[in-house]
Parts: C-alpha cells; sequence; structure tokens
C-alpha cells in the first residue's frame, strides 16, 4: 500500500493531466517508464475498465475456459454447466496458487494443486480437503469462493470482464465507436476464432504497441521492405489522402483508409452478390449490406484500425484482433485472435490464414519490423536527459473538421494525421487522473464535434 | 521410448544395410550443416537454392495444456501458426532481408544454428525424412538475446549430388514467444 500512498503523492490530477497537453499535441516521455504510472494504470486503466476476455466460439462448451490477464491479474474465462460465462481470479483462496496452468482447456472443477483445494465452475468452493479431521468442521466454505470480475458481458460474442462494480454497462463503455469496432468483425458474418493465439512479448510499453494502430504514417517508411519484397503493394492499402478517423466516448478510437462517401453511397446501392463480385477485383473485400447496421453510415466506411480502449486492436478488415497486455513499463505482451466466418470454404479459410501469419504476428512480413521501433522508442525514454524530451503528436492538429452524419455518427475525412494517437493519450490521462467511474464519468472529454 | 522404437521399426530406412544407413546418415548432416551454414553466414540466396519448388516452412503455435490435453499441444495445419511459408513467401523474406529497409535485421543479427540429435526416420525413393534437435542463437545490436529451441523435421529430396529441402516443420519448446519478433529463418 505504501507504493501506492507514494504514487498518490507523486502523481497528483494536476501533474497526469498535464503529461499530455492536447492543445500542443506534447506528449511526457515518462509515461513509457515511470513505475508509479504503471501501477496507477494497473488500477484505473485495466481493472477499472472493460478488457477483452475471449469470443464465444473458443469457449463454446460447458467447462471450457480460456486464461486471460485483466492488467497483470490473471482471470479463468470459463463456461459453467448453465451456460454463463464466469470470469474467476486465478488464484487459490487459501495460500494464492494459480488454480489453472494450462491456457485453455475443459474441466468438470479447478483443483489447486498445493492443498487440493477444489472450486466450481461458478468459482464456489466446494472441496476443502481435511475439513472434517483437520479444520474440525470449523470453517466456512461460503465465505472462501474464487474471487469474480464485477461484472462480465458480451456484444456480438466477444465477452468483456471488468473488476469494478461501478462501471457502466459494456454497451454504454463500448459507446458508438467501441461496437463500430466490434461491428467490423463480426460484419463478416457467423465468426469462430481459429485454433492457435500467437503469444509474443515485446521489450515496450504497452501504449506504444497500443498508439501505434493508429499511425498510418509509419507504414510507408517501417514497412518499405514487405512493399520491396514483392509481398504487398503498399500504396494499395494506405490511401493517404483518404483517410477516416472517428473518435468515441471513453478513448475508443478508428483510425486509417476510408472509404470516401460518394464511393460509399455507390456501394450502398449494390446488392451482396454485386459486392463479393466487384471485390475480386479489389485489394479489399466490401462488406455485406448488414454490415451498415453494426458499423453505422459513417463507420461502415472505414477500413481502418479501430482500438477498444485501452489495448483492443481491430485489425484490416477485422480478420484479426490483437490484446496488447501490460507486462511492466517496458514488455508487452501481444496475443492475435485470428477470426473467420464459421461457413467460409476451406479455400477462403486457408487464404485468411496463410495472410494472418505472414502479415501479422513476430514472423509477419509486416509487423517483424514494428516491435524494435517500440523497444527502442521506450528504451529511449529511461535516459535522464531524453525522458525530459517530449514526444510531439502534433499532425494535424487543428487542420480538420468533424462531421456528423443524418444518424449522428462523427467522422473526420481527412489525410494522414494522428488525431487517433492525441485522443487516446488525453483519454489516458483522463482515465488515470480519475478517482472512480463518478469521478472519470464527470471529468471526461467528449468527442470533439467541431475542430480537432 | 517404446513408442519410439516401434515407429522406428516401421521405417524403410530399418531395413537398409549398415552400410547404407551410415552413408545416408552421412548425406543428411552433412547437408543439414551445410544449409546451416549458410544462414549464419548471410548467404540468402545460396540458401534459397537449396530450397525445392514444393517446399512447405511450418511452424505451429505450441500451447501450454494439462496432461489430457497433449494432443493438442501443438496447433495442426490447418489451424493459425508462426509460419506456414511456401518457397514464394521464403523468396519475400530472403528480399527483405536483402532490402536496406528491414529495419528489423539493419544492423543485421548474429545469428548460430546448432542442429544435433539427427535421426533418419524414413527413406522413401529419393527422399528422405530427417528429425533434428536445433539450437537457434541470435543476437542483435548490443542488447538482444534470443534463443530458440525446438524439434525439426526435414523432408530432404535428392537433386543431383545434393539435396532439396521440400519440408522444414519446426516445433519449437516456447509457448510464449520471448523475443521481439522471429524475423531469422530457422
Amino acid at each position: 500500500m505504501a507504493d501506492i500512498a507514494d504514487a498518490d503523492a507523486a502523481w497528483d490530477r494536476q501533474s497526469i493531466r498535464s503529461l499530455f497537453d492536447p492543445a500542443t499535441g506534447l506528449l511526457d516521455r515518462r509515461i513509457y517508464e515511470d513505475e508509479d504510472i504503471y501501477q496507477r494504470e494497473l488500477e484505473r486503466i485495466f481493472a477499472r475498465g472493460w478488457n477483452f476476455m475471449c469470443h464465444e466460439s473458443q469457449i463454446s462448451n460447458p467447462g471450457d475456459y480460456f486464461i486471460n490477464y485483466i492488467g497483470e491479474d490473471q482471470v479463468i474465462v470459463v463456461r459453467d454447466t448453465n451456460g454463463q460465462v464466469n470470469v474467476l481470479l486465478n488464484t487459490c483462496r487459501h495460500r494464492g496458487n494459480a488454480l489453472c496452468r494450462a491456457e485453455q482447456g475443459n474441466t468438470k472443477s479447478f483443483v489447486c494443486s498445493y492443498h487440493g483445494w477444489n472450486y466450481g465452475l461458478n468459482g464456489d468452493l466446494i472441496g476443502v480437503p481435511g475439513i472434517k479431521n483437520y479444520y474440525r468442521d470449523d470453517f466456512d466454505k461460503k465465505q472462501w469462493g474464487l474471487a469474480k470480475a464485477a461484472q462480465v458481458d458480451s456484444y456480438l460474442g466477444f465477452y468483456f470482464a471488468t473488476l469494478d462494480a461501478d462501471a457502466p454497462s459494456l454497451h454504454d463503455f463500448l459507446g458508438d465507436t467501441g461496437r463500430t469496432g466490434l461491428g467490423m468483425v463480426a460484419s463478416q458474418g457467423d465468426i469462430v476464432v481459429l485454433e492457435g493465439i500467437q503469444k509474443n512479448v515485446i521489450d515496450c510499453n504497452w501504449k506504444i504497441a497500443v498508439d501505434n494502430l493508429f499511425d498510418w504514417y509509419h507504414v510507408m517508411y517501417s514497412h518499405a521492405s514487405a512493399g520491396s519484397s514483392g509481398f504487398l503493394n503498399l500504396s494499395e492499402i494506405l490511401h493517404p489522402n483518404n483517410q477516416l478517423v472517428m473518435l468515441g466516448d471513453y478513448g475508443h478510437a478508428i483510425s486509417g483508409p476510408g472509404i470516401p462517401k460518394e464511393m460509399q453511397d455507390q456501394i450502398d446501392l449494390m446488392s451482396d452478390e454485386e459486392r463479393a463480385e466487384l471485390s475480386k477485383t479489389l485489394p479489399i473485400r466490401l462488406r455485406p449490406r448488414m454490415a451498415k447496421e453494426l458499423m453505422g453510415s459513417t463507420g461502415v466506411r472505414s477500413m481502418g484500425h479501430p482500438n477498444i480502449f485501452p489495448n483492443l486492436w481491430v485489425t484490416i478488415g477485422g480478420m484479426q484482433i490483437c490484446l496488447r497486455l501490460p507486462r511492466g513499463p517496458h514488455a508487452t505482451e501481444l496475443w492475435w485472435f485470428t477470426v473467420v466466418p464459421k461457413d467460409m470454404p476451406p479455400e477462403g479459410r486457408q487464404q485468411v490464414l496463410r495472410t494472418a501469419v505472414h502479415l501479422f504476428g513476430p514472423a509477419g512480413l509486416l509487423e517483424q519490423d514494428d516491435g524494435e521501433n517500440w523497444s527502442q522508442s521506450t528504451r529511449a525514454s529511461r535516459g535522464v536527459a531524453s525522458r525530459k524530451l517530449g514526444h510531439t503528436l502534433q499532425m494535424g492538429l487543428g487542420h480538420d473538421h468533424v462531421s456528423t452524419d443524418p444518424n449522428g455518427q462523427t467522422g473526420i475525412d481527412t489525410c494522414i494525421n494522428e488525431h487517433g494517437q492525441r485522443w487516446f493519450y488525453r483519454s489516458w490521462t483522463e482515465w488515470l487522473a480519475a478517482e472512480s467511474w463518478a469521478d472519470l464519468s464527470a471529468t471526461r472529454s467528449m468527442p470533439p464535434k467541431e475542430i480537432v | 521410448m517404446e513408442a519410439l522404437k516401434a515407429k522406428d521399426n516401421g521405417l524403410t530406412a530399418a531395413k537398409l544395410n549398415p552400410g547404407e544407413r551410415m552413408l545416408i546418415q552421412h548425406e543428411a548432416e552433412h547437408f543439414l550443416y551445410e544449409e546451416a551454414a549458410l544462414l549464419d553466414a548471410r548467404r540468402y540466396r545460396d540458401w534459397l537454392a537449396l530450397i525445392a519448388e514444393d517446399m512447405h516452412y511450418w511452424m505451429p503455435i505450441r500451447r501450454t495444456v494439462t496432461q489430457s490435453d497433449i494432443d493438442k499441444e501443438f496447433t495442426k495445419i490447418g489451424d493459425m501458426s508462426f509460419f506456414d511459408d511456401t518457397r514464394e513467401i521464403l523468396e519475400m523474406r530472403v528480399k527483405k532481408l536483402e532490402a536496406g529497409s528491414a529495419w528489423s535485421e539493419d544492423p543485421p543479427s548474429r545469428s548460430r544454428h546448432f542442429v544435433t540429435n539427427v535421426r533418419i526416420l524414413d527413406v522413401a525413393g529419393d527422399e528422405i525424412t530427417a528429425e533434428s534437435s536445433f539450437y537457434l542463437y541470435r543476437t542483435r545490436l548490443n542488447t538482444e538475446v534470443d534463443v530458440w529451441t525446438g524439434r525439426r523435421i526435414d523432408g530432404l529430396r535428392r537433386s543431383g549430388e545434393s539435396f532439396l529441402l521440400f519440408k522444414r516443420h519446426m516445433f519449437l519448446d516456447q509457448t510464449l514467444i520471448r523475443s521481439t519478433n522471429m524475423s531469422t529463418l530457422f
């Protein structure tokens, strides 16, 4: 507790809010290396917010479980015999041992390997060896069930959990922008997550990995070799002058190439069959008609990257989602989930698989070159002189206008920019400075509606 | 061990006389060492010349699972993986290494491939299936150190005086990959 008290003394509301200045785009590098800030992130962002757990297809049967994290708290996501999904802290209430050591599996109950305490799929403590002879029947099992996430809910089959009972509903937390982001995945149809989550750890601060997903400025340079090797035609996917940015409540955002409105108006007139036919001649797949219901009339134009605040990235077209899990200020685990429509024919599935493997993940021809940039940026935040130098996120600041469509959805049609990064860091300071959900709800900035 | 013996006894290799077995063992080992030396020397074009047109270069994802789920430890073909490459993709990887703008390999990494425990699993016509253990050490810049160990199943096909590699299946010992990337060829 002393650490937290010290952190509170060092970082008051004012000093946290000053770590990023939305008026100038200047960012304080200490956010990437300060241990007190990191501890505060675990409490005020990860424990407070809604965290992605898994997709329903990963735990379709009773007893199916998947291990994930809320910040650094390891949790078991498990479907019980009633079909309900529970999120349980993976720590025995007796001596704290991890109950579940496998990454995934199916079980009838969770038995601790230390003293054999046994927990049901809903977290109830159902067995304590020696309760009669050693405890002399003087122990109340009901008091010692596994700790649970305060709230668990799903949207479009994606399960999320929060440790904060005061958090708004998942629906309200996601807001229009978060729901649009998940809609991008679900607009492919009835989807499943494929077997095999790629996991690797990068020596970088988690926020550097997150803000990079909004950054379409780095693509031509960082990933130049993915272009020159013949793997990708970068200019075909980049569309530097047709970028669409959506800034959402609580820090969610979408940034990247966008279909111009006039072109979308024409697509809207086409049947699903016509769209599928035209897609064969394009580097992208046009979304089916129903996508508009899931993503809105502006959102459906996005071919970019949504981030569900704080750390869930939906990649191009919703083919993959990537979690960025914090592991101290200087390390981040990346978990890649790959998604296909259930009814996709084997050839199509093979194509998605190979694209996913060759594009992203630690061996991906694109992704290979990101990690070192992030780790070197993180490393350079530690020197006493270099950490005093701000980062600059000034691109496009004050030059763009937010449009509101007839359905109330907002978007920024522009060129390559840093709006997404600025919105992410602005929201980050607000989450970090707020003492509670009530405080955050009252003090957060609402998404801009005019000039950005 | 019993399972391994039973598997070996079914092999065509077992029907070869001791002299033939020794020769094949020597040829296969020699090829694997030469090939590893090309990668460590960064002679990627020469390495590519050893790759057959029908190459399948594949590294499944390994998971930490319970004993009862041990058949699910590795993902299968058709699931996600770390590498699932044809020769065409490997050629792109080589072009990328040569590009001068593959920042994760420029300045270039230093790698050392150790290939040991080579066992001939099968000989069928002009094709040999060899299993080996590998220890791949990579260091880059002044601080970065990566170690990957695992089991490899290689498919070698006779071609002139040497072999072409038509299959490389790599079974890593890590589940969470403890590296920034895997921009090195295994």
